[in-house]
């Protein structure tokens, strides 16, 4: 099984983000099972959500706590992931610029970088002043996991969305997928990572 | 059909697949999606049926009397208050025998507000007269919905049935479920064809006033409508496999029970859970099965006897409590052993929503196994020392309250 736990900010799309993932490892032929951390709904308040995946059924109905990938689209949340629960594999993926990026070499685990906002922005996704970061994660999150293939993705938002919407989702995925870049690997624990990770 | 969809959605596809002619609903999370979709289904998708809005859960299920009362299929869902204020309308449900099926999202009960799972709501309502049907899949949910309708429309019940399921970890969970074919749930459910009705061409009265002399008779009638429900939600789930497909069990649904000398004892989400912690176990060298109540009521009391009666231990969940008592269902698996078997172990846990994973039921079975468990345990509150209130606080309180 593959877990994965997201943390977001309510209006960045999260939980369309893990319910298109979903959709898409049921075309990848997965057991899958996706679900947020409701609080009282709020735009801007913090949120969590889940993604699991297996090749069995999942019988697991609780949360996530030693991900194999955390996937933080608000660097704000930095700190509330590493306390949320980690492994000693976990891989995390940031959305990042390569400057924001730099300054996350503090972090023990494994690392990966998406520009989410820019490809968002940049493609005009955006709702009430929000950048809709979710779809860049779409194929940056694929790309880096490994689950789903982006003919898995096509699929789900051609399915999902009428056909402007679907393609110009796409365009997004696909450029999550190909600019999701790895700025650090796993490193030994220091006393300073041990204490921000809230051991 | 394959769909990748929410617990609550999955309700809306089964009201839709059962042909369902009224809905009568208020919203109330975190039921609400299962009404905005029945809406849409009816409004944008040619869904035939009455949604009637009503401006309470109270009034909710008045219609749905008098929508069952007329002779057509009717349906609701709710959830927690909404479900305790409709709460004297449940009973008149009930005692007036009327088909009909509810969906309840359980949901813990203020104050403190808390919109997370809880299965005090339906618990409380276990002597309503409602068969009450506890679901751990979004495809039992679609199933149960369907087959609750063949269950509550037989003559031999007439009763009106719950569907409950957890909040959040079921209602607002994306997982995969199956839809059946329309022709396969038709085969399976044929419109309901009431014997009586209201209908203003032939007036009669019906819950009127009632006589020492007779009144007895009506609840003896329910009762024994309870024990012959047993037989026909049996008969209901075999023929719903073969019609249509699928199959959770009838009263009960048992995991790796044939060879297990431990059992926890579940209902809902947790029993889902429970069997990662039996895994567990079962790795660690103790054989140990899951039971989940999948009817808490009628309760199954034969199955619970044959299942637990020669087990080592037994550890039952709860997701409520009978205050001055303690767990419910402990209390009634204890009730129906009457001694037979080990003193079943009461654990209590997750109330509110509080996260239940399966390493703490494992731990607290384990303990149970090697009899250093307690008879009653609430092990989540270990998590957070939060319940303590303490000294100092109580002096301050005192200390403002006298100034």
């Amino acid at each position: 099984m593959v877990e994965i736990r997201f943390h977001s900010l309510g209006g960045q799309g999260a939980v369309t983000l893990i319910h298109l993932l979903a959709m898409a490892g049921d075309r990848m032929g997965r057991f899958v099972q996706a679900f947020p951390f409701f609080g009282a709904e709020r735009r801007g308040a913090p949120v969590k959500s889940y993604l699991r995946v297996d090749e069995r059924p999942i019988y697991l109905r609780s949360q996530i706590y030693r991900p194999d990938y955390v996937v933080v689209m608000n660097l704000g949340q930095t700190e509330m992931a590493l306390s949320e629960g980690t492994k000693e594999n976990t891989i995390f993926i940031f959305n990042a610029t390569e400057e924001e990026a730099s300054r996350l070499n503090h972090i023990p685990f494994e690392a990966y970088r998406v520009d989410a906002t820019s490809i968002a922005l940049d493609l005009g996704m955006e709702v009430e002043g929000m950048p809709l970061v979710n779809i860049p994660f779409l194929g940056a999150v694929a790309r880096v996991t490994g689950l789903v293939n982006m003919e898995a993705i096509a699929e789900v938002l051609r399915e999902s969305y009428p056909p402007d919407r679907a393609e110009a989702s796409l365009e997004a995925a696909r450029r999550g997928f190909v600019s999701v870049v790895k700025f650090k690997e796993a490193q030994e624990e220091t006393e300073d990572s041990r204490a921000l990770a809230g051991g | 059909m394959r769909l990748v969809e929410t617990g609550n959605h999955v309700v809306a596809h089964a009201v839709r697949l059962a042909r369902v002619e009224v809905v009568s609903a208020y919203p109330i999370t975190p039921q609400t999606q299962v009404v905005e979709k029945i809406s849409r289904f009816i409004e944008e998708e040619g869904f035939e049926c009455e949604y009637i809005p009503v401006e309470s859960e109270h009034s909710a299920m008045a219609a749905m009397i008098a929508a069952a009362a007329a002779g057509v299929r009717a349906f609701s869902a709710t959830s927690a208050h909404g479900l305790v204020y409709m709460y004297e309308l449940l009973h008149w449900a009930a005692g007036s025998r009327l088909p009909m099926v509810m969906a309840n999202v359980n949901r813990a009960l203020g104050p403190g507000w808390n919109i997370w799972c809880d299965q005090q709501d339906t618990m409380s309502a276990r002597d309503t007269g409602w068969i009450q049907i506890y679901c751990s899949t979004h495809q039992e949910i679609l199933d149960t919905v369907i087959q609750a309708y063949r269950v509550s429309e037989d003559p031999s019940v007439f009763l009106p049935v719950m569907v409950c399921y957890d909040a959040f970890t079921m209602s607002h969970t994306y997982m995969q479920v199956d839809l059946p074919d329309q022709e396969a749930v038709d085969r399976f459910l044929p419109p309901f064809r009431s014997p009586w009705r209201m209908d203003p061409r032939f007036p009669l009265t019906h819950g009127s006033v009632i006589y020492p002399q007779d009144y007895e008779e009506t609840r003896f009638s329910i009762y024994r409508a309870h024990e012959a429900a047993k037989e026909v939600i049996r008969r209901a789930a075999e023929e719903y496999r073969d019609l249509v497909g699928g199959y959770h069990g009838d009263l009960v649904e048992t995991y790796f029970m044939e060879e297990a000398e431990h059992a926890v004892v579940a209902v809902g989400s947790l029993a889902l859970e429970a069997r990662v912690a039996a895994e567990e176990l079962r790795r660690a060298g103790h054989p140990c099965g899951v039971v989940r109540i999948r009817t808490y009521r009628p309760f199954p009391s034969e199955e619970l006897r044959r299942l637990l009666g020669k087990m080592r231990t037994v550890v039952v969940l709860d997701r409520a409590v009978s205050f001055g008592l303690g767990g419910i269902l402990a209390s009634e698996v204890r009730a129906t052993l009457g001694g037979e078997g080990p003193r079943p172990v009461s654990v209590i846990a997750g109330l509110g929503g509080r996260d239940v994973p399966y390493t703490l039921i494992a731990e607290r079975t384990e303990a149970a196994i090697k009899g250093q468990a307690m008879e009653e345990e609430w092990p989540t509150l270990a998590l957070s020392d939060r319940h303590r209130v303490s000294k100092e606080a109580l002096r301050a309180l005192g200390e403002v309250s006298e100034a």
